[in-house]
């Protein structure tokens, strides 16, 4: 017999069967109607989201093996959870938001709390950075350098909150707003989170240019 | 209003107040944070001043180098394999496409 196994609906009232707990078990049964929507739904726009949680879970933990387990609860949540996801709204960010919450309790809600300026202050020392680089010559080491094994290093060592709101604004192009759901903070205080993560990396970059004994075109 | 820390900083670099102006909101810029208004006023002072033109560049670059970064990792299959099996031990009826998106 070849045939797929039909779907089985199951009466309101009647009780689910213990879900089996190995990837290799038989079909699922007795799956009710809402349950077949529910997964389709989870299926259509949680799962194409499961690279990015990894990355944003990784630029939190910085350690795979943290990332791997941050991802898998976050994903259980999700499903779990998936009644209070609202449709048609943003699903990576709601993923996010969660992965991020995880990540919180694994470390006992260690929040960060850092002493944060206005980001304008960030934006002119970023300007210091540039214009030392500018008289040594490595001000263009952006275009001509493949900086990516540099900056993920240096965005290892950022400190949080900082951190977060890079990933979140520059590597995942998150608008400011929805960073700001997904860290729990206003508007403002995600801008002054990813001033300083940038000046802090461009200063790191610099440094490394310096160690490196870079020199720009300007000093040849 | 700019704070003096950040004054005093523009004022050592010996810029005009409107490359203070770009220097201080260039992020705001490239992010639209700002108002058409205040982003004309930024992007015609940018238009005429090489200096700014650079900046803008670089930032630009930095920007783009950074967005870069978010091709080179991906979920390993490992990962995968473990979060189908804990999907389907809750029931998740689509605990397999986690695998199939390797």
């Amino acid at each position: 017999m070849t045939t797929a196994t039909p779907v089985m609906l199951r009466s309101p009232g009647q009780v689910a069967e213990e879900p089996g707990v190995t990837a290799d078990a038989g079909p699922q049964e007795a799956r009710s109607a809402s349950d077949v929507a529910r997964d389709a739904a989870f299926e259509r726009d949680a799962l194409p989201w499961l690279d990015d949680v990894y990355r944003f879970a990784l630029s939190l933990t910085r350690e795979e093996s943290d990332a791997d387990d941050v991802v898998q609860e976050t994903f259980l949540r999700a499903y779990r959870s998936w009644h209070t996801f609202i449709p048609g709204t943003d699903c990576r960010r709601w993923l996010f938001t969660i992965c991020r919450n995880v990540f919180l309790r694994s470390r006992e809600r260690q929040r960060p709390t850092v002493d944060l300026e206005d980001g304008e202050q960030d934006a002119v020392a970023a300007g210091s950075v540039y214009a030392a680089a500018r008289e040594k010559g490595y001000d263009d080491i952006y275009a001509r350098l493949d900086l990516a094994p540099a900056l993920r290093d240096a965005l290892d060592d950022l400190a949080e909150p900082f951190r977060s709101a890079v990933v979140l604004v520059d590597v995942e192009d998150l608008s400011y707003e929805s960073a700001a759901e997904v860290m729990g903070v206003p508007i403002g205080t995600v801008r002054s989170r990813l001033f300083r993560g940038r000046r802090l990396l461009q200063e790191k970059l610099a440094t490394v240019a310096e160690d490196l004994g870079f020199v720009g075109a300007a000093s040849e | 209003m700019m704070s003096a820390p950040a004054q005093s900083k523009l004022e050592a670099l010996g810029l005009s107040a409107s490359c203070a102006e770009v220097l201080t909101h260039l992020w705001d810029y490239l992010d639209e944070q700002i108002t058409p208004t205040s982003a004309e006023r930024l992007r015609a002072h940018i238009a005429t001043c090489a200096q700014c033109q650079q900046y803008e560049e670089y930032q630009e670059c930095f920007l783009r180098a950074m967005s870069g970064l978010k091709q080179e990792l991906s979920a390993p299959s490992s990962l995968r394999e473990r979060l189908a099996v804990r999907l389907k031990g809750q029931g998740c009826g689509c605990w397999d496409k986690v695998r199939r998106e390797e």
